[in-house]
């Protein structure tokens, strides 16, 4: 299977001297193309700033990523990032079609007209026909999150980036969207990088599941999760493969706590 | 844009009430003899020194000079303090170096502006553009430097993943996202730069509404005092909407967002 993204011994540290907080200490992992990875790790232990390592925003303290071979210094081409603060990240000037259009801004050999046309067919693709001309501050934290999923596929990702993309919806809506993004990462191709506190999801998403420790971060564990491509809200999470999955990250992840070094917060 | 329309219209109708109870109020002081009929004409005098002005010709004139300098005024030192505040914004050291420079400038009261600009520009329209935008370009500049700063990371980080450079987020995140207080700014300027002209007009003018008032105030023709008063006061009113109007067509999303909260 082909690397798309490689993460070699990340290490960041916020702040300098006896103030420096060590966040990361030492991640490698690596991610083959058309997988669908989850991340899972303890509130505050360093998902976001990992995420922003791998995406070029943010500089490890040492460490390398690579994208498709090359190293990331910046935000590379093909790689979109879903906030963990999406509603922020949406544009309240712009209706819902310019900000899914603005994914393109950068992409050249399309009209606006085609620009505009590829918009709306994102739009449909998550669900949002008919509130092309509204704007994202009329829209309910669920579809503001496919706008921002809409926006970044449009901008012609390979790799999709997902920080905590559920943490902050309903469980209804939580199913829906988790069964949505399975669905859009088989028809558009995606690579995807799945981070999250939440076991059974990062379970249910995945074909592979990394477990990270608590700060100064590193990974504990990694798990296959050998359910297929397919999966459905009632029969996968019944499924026996499942739960002993399941088992496993949580089993992994109470032993990286006993195992952890008492870090004064 | 029909909501600007509706709520322009409302305000007006709101100003033309308000305009009405002051009417009676004022007619009743004067007609009850509450206060010297020489200090506090009735509103049929204020209103004959107003025809008088109007068919001499010398009210619209000086009201079109007036207006016109105002209107130019805020809208140069507008442009101006945007400029400075995006300046800052790309160089921060050029903001840094800026600060005190606006800090000491900033509170000089415009009066005490114009005899060194008299000596300095002469009393020519040179006099009326260093006043009025000395004292304007603050709000929108200091507002500009503050929205600027504030734009939600988030958003910015968007327009990093989407391979925008630092000037094309600029250009089309952050300015976008900070024209709402900028409004703002411009808003607080128009009214200070109306004031800023009538101002240099009375000190160093020779026609327009300020050198209008002061000489009909030496001849004691106080209704037509009165008069020229509440025609400054309806400047204030042109001003508003004309902002107004520029802020519902850069920065409507954030009244339309507001009104939908309400
Ligand atoms: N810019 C920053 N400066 C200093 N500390 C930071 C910064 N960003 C995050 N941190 C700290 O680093 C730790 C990890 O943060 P984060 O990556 O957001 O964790 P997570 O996403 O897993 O909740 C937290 O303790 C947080 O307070
Ligand atoms: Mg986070």
């Amino acid at each position: 299977m082909d690397v798309v993204l490689e993460a070699r011994q990340l290490a960041k540290a916020y702040g300098v001297g006896r103030d420096a907080l060590q966040v990361l200490g030492g991640i490698s992992f690596s991610v083959g193309k058309g997988e669908f990875v989850s991340i899972v790790g303890p509130s505050g232990c360093g998902k976001t700033t990992l995420l922003f390592a791998l995406a070029g925003l943010q500089k490890a303290s040492t460490g390398t990523v690579t994208f498709n071979g090359r190293p990331v210094t910046a935000p590379p081409r093909g790689v979109a990032v879903v906030f963990q603060d999406y509603s922020r990240s949406l544009f309240p000037w712009k209706s819902n079609r310019d900000n899914v259009a603005f994914g393109m801004v950068r992409v050249e050999g399309l009209s606006s007209v085609q620009k505009r046309d590829k918009a709306q067919e994102m739009l449909e693709a998550v669900g949002l026909q008919g509130f092309e001309d509204k704007y994202p501050w009329q829209l309910s934290g669920g579809m503001q999150q496919r706008v921002a999923i809409a926006r970044g596929l449009a901008s012609q990702s390979e790799l999709l980036l997902l920080d905590e993309p559920l943490a902050a919806v309903d469980a209804q809506t939580r199913a829906d969207m988790q069964d949505l993004l399975l669905d859009l990462a088989m028809r558009f191709k995606q690579t995807c990088i799945l981070v999250t506190h939440d076991v059974e999801e990062a379970v249910y998403m995945a074909d592979r599941v990394v477990v990270l420790t608590r700060r100064p971060t590193v990974v504990d564990h990694e798990i296959a999760i050998n359910l297929g491509k397919q999966r459905d809200q009632i029969t996968t999470r019944e499924d026996h493969r499942f739960l002993a999955a399941r088992h496993d990250v949580m089993m992994s992840i109470r032993s990286s706590r006993t195992a952890a070094p008492a870090t004064a917060a | 844009m029909g909501a600007f329309r509706f709520m322009e219209i409302l305000a007006w109708f709101r100003a033309i009430i308000s305009f009405l109870i002051i009417i009676v109020i004022w007619q009743s002081i004067a007609l009850l003899g509450l206060v010297p009929e020489k200090y506090f004409p009735s509103i049929l005098a204020i209103a004959a020194g107003f025809r008088d002005m109007v068919i001499s010709g010398e009210l619209v004139s000086a009201e079109l000079r007036t207006l016109s300098r105002a209107l130019l005024g805020v809208a140069s030192a507008s442009l101006l303090g945007i400029s400075l505040a995006v300046l800052g914004d790309l160089f921060p050291s050029f903001r840094r170096g800026f600060a005190p420079i606006a800090a000491l400038i900033q509170p000089v009261p415009p009066a005490a502006l114009v005899p060194m600009a008299v000596f300095m520009l002469g009393l020519g329209p040179k006099l009326y553009a260093f006043i009025v935008i000395l004292v304007t370009v603050w709000p929108p500049y200091f507002n500009g430097v503050a929205a600027l700063a504030s734009v939600s990371d988030v958003q910015i980080r968007t327009g990093q993943m989407l391979g925008l450079s630092r000037w094309q987020i600029l250009r089309q995140i952050k300015l976008p996202a900070a024209m709402p207080e900028i409004f703002a700014g411009i808003r607080y300027a128009s009214s200070i730069s109306l004031i800023a002209v009538v101002v240099a007009e009375m000190l160093a003018g020779h026609d327009g509404l300020g050198f209008l008032l002061i000489r009909k105030a030496f001849a004691i023709r106080i209704p037509e005092v009165y008069a020229l008063m509440f025609v400054c006061a309806v400047n204030g009113l042109i001003m508003n909407t004309a902002v107004n109007g520029l802020r519902w067509r850069f920065a409507g999303w954030q009244l339309r967002m507001a009104g939908q909260a309400a």
